[in-house]
């Protein structure tokens, strides 16, 4: 029990700093709930890793990469980044407008990267794991996709292009 | 002999409004970044 008289320590905080620890706690709540909002309500999704494959016994789909109709305006599209080659194999797609094409991307060596640009796909592709996205395309245009982890002399090589049609 | 005439800051009555204005436009530069960035996401599609 503190004496009579004694006085009390409390730890003081400027203004100018509680203002600023409110500020930043507040963006923090903000962000996150957009992040959040986006995730869960409205499903942006980040890559998942869909599979583990063998790099250097590639096999099943693997085998004649590419894409495929499952149904009508469906598709999947298996693509494969090579070091080797320092290409991506296919390098052209071609789908019609307003097709879902989920996308299953694995490399055979070394780390590299698929960013299809315009959306929102953007994915580490890494030997053995297969990354998966699926993005429906509503506008007709051209797609180019890029290698966006360094991976070596030709990374500046390694692209594509996916082309979404008129029906 | 005289008081030492006290300081702004120890008078409490230190405002620095110079520190203030950069950190309102840092702040402001972050929640505009960040929204512009957040928009172009919800502008391409969902991912699934």
């Amino acid at each position: 029990m503190s004496e009579p008289g004694a006085s009390k320590e409390t730890l003081h905080i400027d203004p100018y700093e509680k203002n600023w620890m409110r500020i930043s706690i507040v963006l923090l709540i903000v962000f996150a709930a957009a992040v959040t909002i986006a995730g869960f309500a409205l499903g942006f999704q980040v890559p998942s890793p869909e599979e583990r494959v063998d790099p250097n016994n590639l096999s099943g789909p693997w085998l004649s990469p590419g894409l495929r109709e499952l149904s009508p305006g469906v598709y999947e599209a298996y693509i494969i980044g090579d070091a080797a080659t320092w290409q991506f194999d296919p390098r052209d797609i071609e789908v019609p407008v307003g097709s879902t094409v989920t996308f299953y991307v694995t490399s055979r060596d070394i780390q590299h990267g698929f960013k299809l640009q315009d959306t929102n796909i953007n994915m580490q592709i890494l030997p053995g794991q297969v990354s998966k996205l699926t993005y429906t395309f509503d506008q007709v245009g051209e797609y180019p996709y890029i290698c966006t982890e360094y991976c070596g002399t030709g990374h500046a090589f390694m692209f594509g292009s996916l082309t979404v049609v008129e029906k | 002999m005289a008081d030492k005439p006290q300081s702004e800051h120890e008078a409490g009555e230190f405002h620095p409004r110079g520190t203030v204005a950069i950190l309102v436009m840092f702040v402001l530069a972050i929640i505009i970044l960040w929204a512009s960035v957040y928009v172009i996401l919800l502008s391409r599609g969902v991912t699934v």
